[in-house]
């Protein structure tokens, strides 16, 4: 019903999920993080995947209204 | 090989239902999904090779969605990316030794669902639309046409008097909004983090945990809400599972 005059914006669904998925939730802590060859994998992904979104989340500022492909979580209210 | 968990879960009764929801579920990388008990919680965890667990964003997605998929039917405490523990005992472990604690979060999260809502503007606009609304109706005064004029300091002070007012007006707008939304919200009872003025373009973003029947009054509020700022961009996204209200830290 409201679907059909709510846009949706894959983008901006992407980028709020990966902000949950790796900076929310409950946290392990300790000496069970993956290290390979002495780095710190998942930090290091972290770190790299935040990078994305920043940029993302610029682009975003100046035009907040971007694409409307459909995806399931993200409801976005035009003027 | 090491052990991925995806989720906590408020099993209570229904170990059944999950076990057979997971039979037609996959892992990360097609593995077997894997219920881990203990009292009233369930642990959602896979096999996963640690050179596999590759940190990129397909990976982090498809984890995401595992999650979601679960918090469709039940009640849970999502994990972040990347919690891995060496063996099943572990997850054991961790469960007894954190039990009261996932408890806790889960209770205050059961039956409810995250929503995030930024709201968007172009501050230079939305500042000029202010300023020719405050000229119609002569509250901000122009003494271009007065004796005071010819005064170069006269023109300079009126100059800074005005734009001092315009951000007054644009802050006095926002809190106005924000108000509003507060309110909405309110009638959910629902816990809530909002930050103000993030920066110049983006001037709220909440996040806040509402009953999951709440969904479309929700929508329908916000659009109302839209309706009646149009200059602002409204972006409501959800529902999550309850990323932002998890107070966990394993040990």
């Amino acid at each position: 019903m409201h679907d059909s005059i709510i846009d949706r914006s894959k983008e901006i669904t992407i980028l709020e999920l990966l902000d949950r998925v790796l900076t929310k939730g409950v946290i392990i802590t300790g000496d069970v993080v993956i290290s390979v060859a002495g780095i710190d994998l998942i930090y290091l992904g972290v770190k790299l995947m935040l990078s994305s979104v920043e940029t993302m989340e610029q682009l975003k500022a100046g035009k907040p209204i971007l694409k409307k492909i459909a995806y399931q979580n993200t409801y976005e209210v035009q003027p | 090989m090491a052990i991925l968990i995806y989720s906590l879960i408020f099993i209570k009764d229904r170990q059944a239902q999950l076990n057979d929801q997971l039979i037609t579920m996959n892992g990360l990388n097609g593995t077997n999904l894997v219920a881990i008990s203990l009292g009233e919680i369930t642990a959602v965890v896979s096999e996963i090779k640690k050179i596999e667990l590759v940190a990129n964003q397909a990976n982090a997605i498809r984890f995401a969605e595992i999650i979601d998929q679960l918090d469709q039917q039940f009640t849970l405490l999502p994990m972040r990316f990347g919690s891995i523990v060496d063996t099943l005992d572990t997850v054991s472990q961790m469960l007894k030794t954190n039990y009261q604690g996932f408890i806790k979060n889960l209770v205050e999260v059961e039956n409810k669902v995250e929503f995030g809502l930024k709201i968007y503007c172009d501050p230079e606009k939305l500042k000029e639309e202010l300023r020719l609304k405050s000229e119609s109706e002569s509250e901000i005064l122009d003494d271009s046409n007065t004796e005071h004029s010819v005064s170069v300091y006269r023109v300079y002070v009126n100059k800074k008097l005005k734009a001092h007012r315009l951000e007054q007006k644009l802050l006095s707008y926002i809190e106005g909004v924000t108000a509003e939304f507060s309110e909405i919200i309110g009638q959910w009872d629902a816990k809530s983090k909002i930050k103000k003025m993030v920066t110049s373009a983006k001037v709220v973003d909440a996040v806040f945990l509402i009953n999951r029947a709440g969904k479309v009054d929700l929508v329908r509020s916000i659009e109302g809400l839209q309706a009646k700022y149009p200059r602002l961009s409204f972006v409501l996204t959800g529902p999550w599972p309850p990323y932002n209200f998890v107070d966990v830290t394993l040990k």
